[in-house]
Order: C-alpha cells, then structure tokens, then sequence
C-alpha cells in the first residue's frame, strides 16, 4: 500500500530532485532511494504522503543537493585532484624560489634578480590562476566567476609591482597603483557584498583577506621604503637650481676671461687661464656622466622636469660608476683643487674655496667607497652630478676673481 | 551527538566496517544502521554518506548490485576482495589511533 503511493508519485520525486540541481544520474539514484525510504518510513509511522513528502523535502533544504553533488564529482574527478595537488605544490616551489632569490639578494650573490623574476613570474602566470579556478570549482554553489577573476588581478597586480620595484624596472608605480586601485574599486566591494550575502550561513573567509592584507601590507612598505615623491622633487628642484646657478657664474667668470689679455693682467694671465681650462675640463666630465644617465633611459637631451619621472637606479650606476667616469672626475677634481691651493694666497679665499669644492670629500669618494651610487634614483645622480657642477663653476670665479682683483 | 570535525576522518572505517560485518547494505540502511548502533550518538546524513560511498566505488575498495524496488532503483554495496582487506586495516588503524588517544587524554594524577 505505502510501496505503492511513492510508486505513483516517484516521478514528481525525481523531477522535484531534477529541479533542485540534482544532474548526476548515479548520485540521483542513491538520493532518490533514500528519499523515497524517508518518506517511507514516515509513513509507516502513521503520516500521510504529502505531508511525509514535504517534511523529508524541508529536511533537505535547498542547498544541499548541488553541495553534495559537488563534492561527490570533486571526489570522484581523479584529474581535478591531481591538479589541485600540483598547483600546490608548484606555489610552494615558486614561494620558494622567490625567498631563495631575495635571500641572494641579501648576501650580493649573483642570480639574484633571475631567482626572483622567475618566483613570481611562476606564482603570477601559473600558481595564482590554477589556484582561483580551483577555488571557483570547489565552490557548491556556482557564484559570480568575477569574485575570482578580480582576486587574481589584484593580487597578479600586487606582485608584479612588488617585482618591478625590486628589479628596479620603469613603471612600477603605475603598476602598484593600479593594483590599488583594482583593490579598492574592484575587489573590497566585492567581498563586502559576498560577505553581507554569505552572513550567518557560513564563516567568512578569513585566512583569504588575511594574506591578501599582508600582500598589501607589504607592498606598500616596497613603495614607501624607496623615495617618495616629494623627496624625488626636492632633488628635482634643487638640480634645476643649481643648473641655473652654473649659468649665472660661468657668465660672470666669462666677463673676467674677456679681459684677462689686457697688459695689467698679464702676470696673472697664465695662471687664470689654466684654471679656466681646469674647470672647463671637469664641466665637461660632468655633462658627460649626465649624457650618459638620459642616454641609458633614452632620453638624451631630456630636461630635468622630464626625468624625475623615471626611476632607474641603474642609469647612475652605469653612467658614474660603471663607467669609471665618476672616479676619474674625483680624480681630476683632487688636481684642481691642490693647483688652486697653489695659486690662491688668501687663506680666506682658499677655505671659500674648500667649502665650494666640499663634495670631492663629502659627497663623492665617501660615496664611491660604499657604493651609494649604485642605488640612487635617477635624479638623485643627477642633482649630485648638478651640485658638483656648482662647487667647480663658483671655485672657479672666486680663484680667477681673486687673483685679478689683487692684481690691482 | 558526537561532532561532525571527529567524524569527518573515520566516515570510511564506518562505512567499511558495516559492510564488512553486513555484507551488502544500501545507502539509508547504512545511515540507520550507524544510528542504531552509536544510540543515535551518530547521526550520518546522506549528505556525509553518498560522497564517501562513491569515493569508495571509484576506488575499487567496494562494488554495486542494483535492485529494482517497485519503479526506483536501489543501489547495494559490498566490499571488493581488495576492499576486505582494506577494511580491516583501517578498523585496526582506528583502534590504535583511540588507543594512543586515551594515553594521550589520560588526565594526569596529580
């Protein structure tokens, strides 16, 4: 008798199961049994089937069977396994190349930069996007594939600023802005309104906005360990500063060199005129190691405005250091400041002197010897090799004014 | 009740223990064979069940007759050759996980 009433209304059950995202014929059978045995032995107890029916259907709830479904395909699906195990796997290797590549960093070794790149190249092209379509797949209940899609960009973004930086390559700026601002327009509203949806149903997903915090956290740090911008524009300033300077004084040194063959100045003339072709050899060492920066970022003949844009650590490097030039500078420069201790009497002029030409002891070979150099920003090189600039130019006036001026 | 987290790991020995004492079994009787024996401490919902069952299947550990009762199929399992043996390792592997466990939770006299 009860057989049979479930007989007859077995194929409203399947549909009811059908439209509840039930698909898998194999899991449909078990679950249809097992319904049917439910609603049985509810009816055995003395409850008629439309009731009996209705309490087992709320019992399941509507959620349940895509879940159950899911995990029982998650299960059986060997490659997804497979796939699952190797993408952690590969994270963990990437993760681990990238710290054994910024451990060479610390220690100077060589492979550094390689180790690192590829790291993160792994974990941004391979890792990141094996693990979201995992994440996606494993979740019951298909959501919005944009919640994952948005992640990867974030995080993608993240990461490849944070290498840009390292590496010192241009445009890691824009890159980390731009990951900030995926970040904010893009991925925080969609985890506030997932996490409002999920409210209550289940724990939100902690552990996730945990790292995704600490990425942040951490790349921030990269952008503000290295100089800010209104630091950036305070040497920016400053060069053009003392660019104009250099102009003003060379001019006014120029106007004496107008006069020096003139008979009254003709015991001075050959010692002026040394020290004008002293000066003018060491200004153009300088606007050779200038050259050579723009040349390297190619930009040559570029103005300072310009270049303050472009962060590029190696340009100074390569243009001062690299090339010997900036040893031979602070060689030259030695030369010509003992020559104008030579010349120059006054021990009033000569500490004028001295304070004009501080940099061949401060900034320069104290510099050289620890490599500083090496990791300036652009316009920081470039305001050094500006500064230096100033020192000759106003060494230079003072020496050549000072000797025509006692002649008379 | 005992909790969903202790279950989660010995859910096969269970199910590999029933058959291997009942010989075939299908899903609900599983489900109320673990009721019955746990007093209702263990209440297995299919939700738990069907997964692990065709895990199992995949695996080779159990196999399927089918029945027809009245217009519904209903799907038996028992154990493979490779799934007895199997079987019984797992229940010996989960007596000696409880029994390291009651060492291990012993309160301590003081």
């Amino acid at each position: 008798m009860i057989a049979a009433i479930i007989d007859n209304n077995m194929d409203r059950i399947k549909a009811d199961l059908v439209n509840r995202g039930l698909t898998f014929d194999r899991l449909l059978d078990d679950i249809l049994d097992h319904v049917c045995c439910m609603v049985e032995e509810q009816m055995v107890a003395g409850e008629n089937f439309e009731l009996s029916y209705k309490h087992v259907l709320g019992t399941i709830g509507d959620k349940r069977l895509p879940e159950i479904q899911h995990q029982t395909l998650l299960l059986l699906n060997k490659n997804f396994q497979l796939m699952k195990n190797f993408t952690y796997l590969f994270g963990l290797t990437a993760a681990l190349i990238a710290i054994l590549g910024a451990f060479f960093k610390r220690m100077h070794w060589p492979g550094a930069g390689i180790l690192i790149t590829a790291g993160i190249v792994l974990v941004i092209f391979v890792f990141l996007p094996l693990y979201f379509v995992i994440n996606y797949r494993e979740q019951a209940e298909k959501k919005n594939p944009l919640y994952a899609i948005v992640g990867f960009l974030t995080l993608a973004f993240l990461l490849a600023g944070a290498i840009f930086k390292i590496q010192h390559w241009p445009g890691a700026g824009h890159i980390i802005e731009a990951s900030l601002v995926i970040l904010i327009i893009g991925f925080i509203p969609l985890y506030v309104v997932n996490a409002f949806q999920r409210a209550g149903k289940s724990k939100l997903r902690l552990p996730y906005i945990v790292m995704l915090l600490i990425g942040i956290a951490i790349v921030s740090l990269l952008y503000n360990v290295n100089m800010s911008k209104n630091q950036l524009n305070i040497y920016r300033d400053e060069a053009i500063k003392n660019e104009f300077r250099v102009d003003n004084v060379q001019e006014r040194t120029a106007q004496f060199m107008s006069y020096i063959n003139d008979t009254t100045y003709v015991d001075k003339k050959e010692a002026v005129t040394e020290i004008n072709i002293q000066a003018a050899s060491l200004q153009i060492m300088l606007d050779e190691m200038k050259d050579g920066m723009l040349s390297y970022i190619k930009q040559a003949g570029a103005r300072v405005e310009d270049i303050r844009k472009i962060d590029n650590r190696n340009a100074g490097r390569n243009a001062i250091y690299n090339s010997g030039k900036g040893r031979e500078f602070t060689t030259v420069a030695t030369e010509y400041k003992e020559m104008l201790e030579g010349l120059v009497e006054d021990p009033v002029t000569m500490s004028q002197i001295e304070d004009h030409l501080d940099f061949i002891n401060k900034i320069w070979s104290l510099e050289f010897g620890s490599g500083d150099f090496r990791n300036d920003p652009l316009i920081k090189s470039y305001y050094k090799l500006t500064y230096a600039s100033r020192g000759i130019a106003l060494s230079e006036y003072v020496a050549i004014s000072t000797l025509i001026h006692n002649q008379k | 009740m005992i909790a969903n987290d202790l279950l989660k790991g010995t859910l096969r020995t269970i199910v590999l223990k029933l058959l291997s004492d009942n010989g075939r079994m299908y899903g609900y009787e599983i489900t109320r064979k673990v009721e019955g024996l746990s007093e209702g401490k263990i209440k297995l919902t299919f939700g738990a069940l069907y997964p692990v069952l065709h895990k199992l299947e995949a695996e080779g550990h159990i196999k399927i007759d089918v029945e027809y009762i009245g217009k519904r199929v209903r799907k038996y399992y028992s154990l493979t050759e490779v799934g007895r043996s199997w079987s019984q390792q797992k229940v010996d592997e989960f007596f000696d996980f409880v029994n390291t466990m009651s060492y291990v939770l012993k309160p301590t006299p003081a």
